[in-house]
């Protein structure tokens, strides 16, 4: 097809660069620098998709971010991406989009019976109905309606771009590139500042590309140029375009959201697709202009309806003629601005203007021009049904109550100007409170509340010649009390056409007996009618008339229909606009790319993972790794076709008959060095630490002030002044925080210093009774005797070369040593280990086997130790200390804490010794009770004892200190079990735990 | 994001803090007799006013010093920071 | 009252729906009422609704700083669901779960309570056990509960991360089918109309100045429009609990913060159920207009400002495409914040006070929206019969004193930590 609407000279597309495109399968030329808006409507499509609610054709409304309408669905590179406004999208070679919210399509949509039952669909009459019967909402009613809602469909494929994030600081930050946004930013520019300019559009400049003017004897356009070229080449300043500011957070960090590849076929290599940048800025410059808002007038969501500023810009940007017989409905100058651009193009339009009598410059022109202008005229509705065909015209009295005869004028399009709303969003986003401006009938921002300055048409300035100066004086000034330079630029001198005050007039009365739907939200389809019904019923702030109706909560969150809902609801209400208020701003400013927020931490890289100096050797040894926090330790060692249960079974009979060894390299380590670090010690952990010798290692267990078990672990002390404290794995960040906290804000008095030893340190458990013999082998020098090294001692010796630490500590309840290294020679150590076992049979394990050797042992860990239970529900009670006070001492005198039946660890063994009992499972008393079936106690973990070769579980149980002996069910309804159990002691292997000392 | 003047390190974000609350709470003395009250709102009770607060933020990511921050709980807005054994008048 | 049906929504098109009546009334304050309700929030309307209804106690004020339904019923992310492992709560939340299952009918509104079940997706076998003690005790409650393994969850949401290039992978989950989500607005709505139409009084843009209590007893409380008597005044303002409470002389175990929520752009049906990740904090679904509904964590510092930053976002969204890479795609169109009340053991109070006729409503963490039904019943119960029901008795004000906890997550007091 040929672009028949694209005017034959200007445009700043590139006419020798041709690009093909389909649109609903159909093929379309356009040219680079097109949006596939402007490439569509100079192909003359006019018709995008359908709307929310009633399926009503819908067409290009704006020409930029503040489209409501014109959303597709857009395929790039073997991907496909929802809800793209094409007012957006630039062109490229190749582009495939598609209408959306229709079926089976857009010129033929079943959804649009919607349209001819509105009358039953109002505001809210979902609330009202689908109520009976019951269970036919969930079930018929919602699937219907989820079916027709939703725009575009996503794809549910992993997304293959990378998204990167950046961090800045800068002196000046300025949104925009208009020129508030140039003037601002080459005043603050030539004073040294650092600068960071930031458009949204792929083109410098905003509204002088399309505006006639004058500055410096250039065009605006040309002016802008040469700005943006010189600031460009300035090493102090950053101008980025295709990048929305779109968020205003505290403290002046400002999160802009940079298209890197959006208008390229596909990403390039090492590029990401978009970019985030989090900038942390001393000022904030928003000069982000000012969006036309509609007036408004029946059918007016009819394709070919649009903003007169639009199609001012598919003209001036583009080229492309939006209609050739338009129609021009404005209340002020700017569409007559638009009316002149037609005509200089070739194309007769007609104005009508709400005025009576208007007087300025830019009307004497027009009428110079010889362009037909009816004053105090209106359109009253727009005509035809999937584009324009005419509009139903009409006098207005002076009141504007008045509509005098209808008269039917046919045009092909309708440019409607109700005047100008400053983009306050980021200013408000700031926290700034806005203020109502009379005279332009809209918000601007008030007090600054953080570094922000609003300039030009955001602040509601729109003379030219106002912006910049006050722009530049903005620029200088702000960037001088930073740089201390001030190098001030004088004002170029601007022609512009002076405008005369535009009309209060933003909705066009019902003619008699004439029920149009007159549209405030395109997107959402909220009509006036609707608002009127909100308030009726009583709806009536602000928040609630939005809530109720859905005004301004559609993707273009209302940036066209919000201001004119507010002046309806303040004219039902009979109050004046400010007291109904905004509803509030909040970023994004426009939809943000959800892989664009979140950058490069997807996939493996969403955490970040770590590892022990050993895990090579655990990967070629087959070891299958289970995370523990963000670590991965081995879970088992697979050999063969093993399952999780039998390689667990054999590593830990190993561990009880030959020697084993397991890598703790996880293990939380601090170094607690000072003249008082054991004194601290002994008030952070309950149980004795005065009397602790040098070369030996105690079990401590410390408490949250609230009396609940926070950890567990051995400390031993290495010298005089220096202990080494272990902690749990899932603890170790949060132990050190606690006692960073005691010593800097409680006890500043205690001369103690703690530092995170973790990674400085391999261990490697060897764990059975051959270790004292494997252990004998890698110490060869060493005394390994009971004597030598006893029960809880420790000793520094060397290991073939290297230093390490040899502590005698069990938590598998065998006879057992670990062995600290420095990590680097973690694998030495390790592989030193598993040489010299050989000849006792030594075997890896994993935290499988681990965990159930330590549970027929009776040893508390995670599952026990889940932040709900205090020392006594653990049988740790006998570590609490009553000679001295401890953190969380004072908690534990509570009344449910001593109560007589507390809560106490038991083991728990199935009657039939045979059928294990999941974990999760609880214990009542009778099983076939009535619900709810009271829970005496629920099972913590659960083994296959090695020792025994019958299952064995832990539970902590209601009164479970009397409880041993009872027979008990355990009931898992989840997995449709009921075992009848036997409660015994916790302590089912070695009770007197003579093993470890042996 | 916060940006928070660290009384040992200078501004940085907030990313490279963790929160701690309230800072005027103030642990009871060791071996003291305390009253369940004094107990309470040392561990539990919390003023947790609109306005400006004095809160404990910990350097994790930094000096790992547990500092001091008067902030505005409507608003974000920091007045002050101080060092941990700082008196705050 | 009108009824809303079918039936009179035809009827009323043709007279241009320019009859129907309000919703509810905007009345000024009288001197005296029985009954005072601080809050128009869910909570507050829910208990007026049934003092009205199970009481009989209909001379009632609910008194409203801005606009009914403006706190937190109005920006939560919906979810319904009992899946609690304490008794306390999961039969508290089960009965209203009842509440919930008949709501639209029992207030001749339609609430869109949705029934689409609840994934908490699993991690590990050590999460799939603490899942398993939880279903289990959700299961002796007579709550319903199923252990999902890779498999089945597969089924369900095969858009979830099934892939190898996955960081926590899915071992199961564990779902409540009968937990789901509601359009909260309409909750709010639904209570404040019925709640009027038995004759209480909604009372909006009306602010708390301060109480009058004289020798341990309640009397009235003073407001920007005047002094308002009453006996018994029930305190209903999760968020600014702490402001309330200090014009009391009392000092609560909660902390006032800030927890922010973001909906996607609307997209086609794609998600059925709400999900939650087990690697972290991100829950997920999609709304009835096709947005994706999504939350996480608190921003992590006392605030009352309604308003957060990115950071969290991103952390939340982070967790977001961990498990649901296919949102990589979509945009972000809004977001928000609410502020609440995080009690130190993560469970809300529903007590009497230490002054006589003062009712303490408050603790909801951010789990208000879902509670907003058995919190009035109850809440209801306690003021009218001036002690509290079974239902809410482990909800004591006291409990923080005597160690009996309610802390479903194991938490402790670090409120800022979620």
């Amino acid at each position: 097809m040929t672009q028949n609407f694209r005017v034959k000279n200007g445009g700043l597309i590139n006419r020798d660069k041709k690009l093909s495109f389909t649109f609903n399968g159909k093929s379309y030329f356009g040219f680079e620098g097109d949006t596939l808006a402007s490439a569509l409507l100079a192909n003359g499509v006019h018709l995008v998709g359908r709307s929310f609610k009633y399926h009503r054709p819908r067409g290009f409304f704006g020409a930029g971010v503040d489209e409501p309408y014109a959303i597709v669905q857009l395929y790039r590179n073997g991907e496909t991406e929802p809800n793209i406004k094409a007012t957006e999208q630039e062109l490229f070679d190749g582009l495939e989009a598609k209408s959306v919210n229709c079926w089976p399509s857009v010129n033929f949509d079943i959804g649009a019976v919607n349209n001819f039952l509105k009358i039953f669909l109002p505001a809210g009459f979902y609330y009202k109905t689908f109520m009976w019967p019951k269970s036919f909402w969930y079930r018929i009613y919602e699937p219907l309606i989820r079916k027709a809602a939703g725009l575009g469909v996503a794809s549910t494929k992993h997304d293959k771009e990378r998204y990167e994030h950046k961090y800045e600081y800068c002196d000046l930050l300025i949104a925009g590139s208009g020129p508030s946004g140039l003037a601002s930013a080459y005043a603050a520019a030539k004073n040294g500042a650092k600068v960071i300019l930031a458009e949204d559009k792929p083109r410098f400049g905003g509204t002088l590309l399309t505006s006639d003017v004058n500055i410096s004897n250039l065009s605006g356009k040309d002016w802008s140029e040469a700005i943006i070229s010189e600031l460009k080449e300035m090493p102090n300043v950053l101008v980025k375009n295709r990048s929305q500011i779109f968020g205003y957070y505290d403290h002046n960090m400002l999160v802009m959201s940079e298209k890197v590849s959006d208008h390229l076929p596909k990403t390039k290599k090492y590029h990401p697709n978009k970019r985030l940048w989090y900038i942390r800025a001393k000022e904030v410059l928003i000069s982000s202009g000012s969006i036309e808002r509609p007036i408004v007038f029946g059918n007016n969501d009819t394709p070919g309806v649009m903003l007169s500023s639009a199609a001012k810009e598919y003209l001036k940007v583009y080229g492309v003629l939006v209609g050739k017989k338009p129609l021009v409905f404005t209340n002020n100058d700017s569409g007559y601005e638009t009316a002149i651009e037609f005509k200089k193009n070739g194309v007769d339009p007609v104005v009508l203007d709400t005025r009576k009598n208007p007087n300025s410059e830019i009307i004497d022109e027009a009428i110079d021009l010889g362009i037909d202008i009816k004053f105090s005229y209106v359109v009253v509705a727009a005509q035809g049904y999937k584009k324009v065909k005419s509009a139903d015209i009409a006098s207005i009295s002076d009141d504007k109550k008045k509509l005098g005869k209808l008269e039917s004028f046919e045009c092909d399009c309708i440019c409607v100007s109700g005047f100008w709303t400053p983009t306050i969003h980021l200013a408000s986003q700031s926290g700034n409170k806005t203020i109502f401006k009379e005279e332009i009938d809209a918000f601007v921002p008030g007090k600054s509340k953080q570094n922000e300055t609003t300039l030009g048409a955001a602040n509601g300035i729109f003379s030219l010649e106002e912006t910049l100066k006050t722009s530049f004086e903005a620029g200088n000034e702000l960037s001088k009390k930073i740089t201390k330079t001030d190098k001030k630029i004088s004002v170029p001198n601007v022609v512009e056409k002076k405008s005369s005050q535009h009309d209060k007039f933003w909705c066009v009365p019902l003619p008699k007996g004439k029920n149009y739907k007159r549209f405030l939200d395109f997107q959402n389809d909220v009509a006036v009618s609707d608002i009127e019904i909100a308030l009726r019923e009583g709806y009536r702030s602000i928040e609630h008339v939005k809530r109720y109706t859905t005004l301004g909560m559609a993707t273009d969150q209302g940036k066209t229909s919000n201001l004119n809902g507010l002046q309806l609801v303040s004219e039902i209400e009979n109050k004046v606009v400010p007291s109904v208020g905004h509803t509030t701003f909040r970023p994004p400013y426009t939809p943000v790319s959800i892989g664009a927020i979140v950058g490069r931490e997807v996939g493996k890289h969403s955490k970040p993972t770590r590892k022990s100096p050993m895990h090579l050797w655990h990967e070629k040894n087959n070891a299958v790794f289970v995370d523990a926090g963000v670590w991965l330790r081995p879970r088992y060692y697979r050999i063969g076709n093993e399952t999780l249960f039998e390689a667990s079974k054999r590593e830990a009979k190993n561990v009880r008959s030959n020697v084993g060894v397991c890598d703790v390299t996880t293990l939380g380590k601090i170094d607690v060095k000072g003249p008082d670090a054991v004194e601290f010690l002994n008030r952070v952990y309950t149980n004795a630490w005065l009397k602790l010798p040098v070369g030996k290692a105690r079990y401590g267990v410390m408490l949250r002030e609230d009396g609940i078990v926070m950890d567990d672990g051995t400390t031993t002390r290495i010298s005089e002044n220096h202990y080494h404290m272990t902690t749990t794995t899932a603890q170790a960040a949060n132990v050190l925080s606690h006692l960073e906290y005691y010593l800097q804000l409680v006890w500043p008095e205690l001369n103690v210093n703690v530092v995170s030893t973790t990674e400085q340190w391999a261990g490697a458990a060897i764990a059975g009774p051959k270790s004292r013999d494997l252990l004998q082998k890698l110490f060869p020098k060493i005394d390994v005797s009971n004597e030598g090294i006893p029960f809880m001692g420790f000793t520094e010796e060397d290991l073939f070369g290297v230093k390490a630490r040899i502590f005698r500590i069990s938590f598998s309840g065998e006879l057992a040593y670990e062995v600290n290294v420095e990590s680097d020679n973690g694998n030495f150590m390790w592989e030193k280990i598993i040489e010299k076992g050989q000849e006792f049979n030594i075997q890896p394990y994993g935290t499988e086997a681990l965990s159930t050797l330590r549970i027929e042992m009776g040893h508390v860990a995670g599952s026990e130790l889940d932040g709900r239970t205090i020392p006594y529900d653990n049988g740790l009670d006998g570590l609490l200390s009553k000679k001295k006070d401890f953190i969380g001492k004072r908690s534990l005198q509570r009344e449910a804490f001593v109560s007589e039946n507390r809560q106490r660890l038991v083991g728990v063994i199935p009657i039939d010794k045979k059928t294990s009992i999941p974990e999760g499972s609880h214990l009542v008393k009778d099983a076939k009770a009535p619900l709810p079936n009271p829970k005496l106690g629920h099972i913590s973990a659960s083994c296959w004892s090695v020792e025994y070769d019958n299952p064995f579980s832990l539970a902590i149980l209601k009164d479970g200190k009397n409880m041993i002996g009872e027979k008990l069910f355990a009931m898992s309804p989840l997995k449709n079990k009921i075992i009848p159990v036997e409660i015994v002691s916790s302590h089912y292997v070695d009770p007197k735990g003579e093993r470890v000392r042996s | 994001m916060l940006y928070i003047n660290c009384p040992h390190c200078g501004m940085r974000s907030q990313n490279e803090f963790s929160y701690g609350g309230d800072a005027s709470v103030k642990r009871p003395l060791l071996n003291k007799e305390v009253s369940d009250q004094e107990w309470d709102d040392f561990v539990y009770n919390r003023k947790s006013l609109r306005g400006k607060h004095l809160e404990l933020w910990h350097h994790i990511s930094g000096c790992r010093q547990w500092i001091k921050v008067e902030r505005d709980t409507s608003t974000h807005e920091i007045f002050r920071t101080f060092k941990a054994d700082e008196e705050v008048v | 009252m009108q009824k809303y049906s079918v039936f009179n929504l035809i009827k009323n098109a043709f007279s241009n729906h320019e009859k129907w009546d309000l919703a509810w009334k905007d009345p000024s304050p009288k001197k005296e009422y029985d009954v005072v309700i601080i809050g128009g929030g869910g909570h507050g309307l829910a208990t007026a609704y049934y003092l009205a209804k199970e009481h009989n106690i209909t001379n009632v004020a609910i008194i409203e700083k801005g606009w009914i339904g403006g706190g937190n019923v109005g920006r939560n992310t919906t979810i319904i669901r009992s899946n609690y492992m304490h008794d306390d709560n999961g039969l508290f939340s089960e009965f209203g779960m009842d509440l919930w299952r008949r709501m639209s009918q029992d207030l001749n509104y339609n609430v869109m309570f949705s029934p689409r079940g609840i994934i908490n997706l699993a991690h590990s076998d050590a999460q799939m056990n603490v899942y398993a003690r939880r279903g289990n005790s959700m299961r002796l409650n007579g709550i319903d509960a199923v252990l999902l393994n890779r498999e089945q969850v597969k089924e369900i949401i095969p858009m979830a991360d099934f892939s190898e290039n996955v960081r926590f992978p899915i071992y199961g989950g564990l779902m409540q089918p009968s937990a789901g989500t509601a359009r909260h607005d309409a909750v709010a709505w639904g209570y404040a109309r019925q709640a009027d139409s038995m004759g209480v009084d909604i009372i909006q843009n009306c602010e708390v100045i301060g109480f009058d209590v004289s020798a341990g007893k309640i009397n009235g409380v003073r407001t920007s429009r005047g002094d308002i008597k009453a006996k018994k005044i029930g305190l209903c303002v999760a968020g600014s609990t702490n402001i309330l409470a200090e014009k009391l002389n009392m000092t609560l175990p909660i902390e006032t913060h800030l927890l922010q929520a973001c909906v996607s752009e609307p997209i086609k049906p794609v998600l059925d159920n709400v999900v939650t990740f087990g690697a972290g904090h991100f829950y997920i679904s999609q709304s009835d207009k096709g947005e994706m509904v999504m939350g996480g964590d608190l921003d992590g510092y006392n605030s009352y400002a309604q308003r957060g930053n990115l950071p969290t976002l991103q952390h939340v969204l982070t967790e977001g495409i961990a498990m649901m890479p296919f949102l990589s795609k979509l945009k972000m169109l809004r977001t928000w914040g609410g502020i609440m009340d995080m009690s130190m053991d993560g469970s809300p109070i529903i007590d009497k006070t230490h002054i006589e006729g003062l009712y303490l409503n408050c603790g909801w963490c951010y789990g208000g929206f879902k509670a907003t039904p058995a919190s009035g019943w109850t809440f209801a119960h306690t003021i009218a019969q001036d002690r509290v029901h079974e239902l809410n008795a482990g909800y004591s004000l006291n409990r923080f004193n005597t160690g009996f906890l309610l802390d479903e997550k194991g938490l402790g007091t670090k409120t800022w930590i979620s």
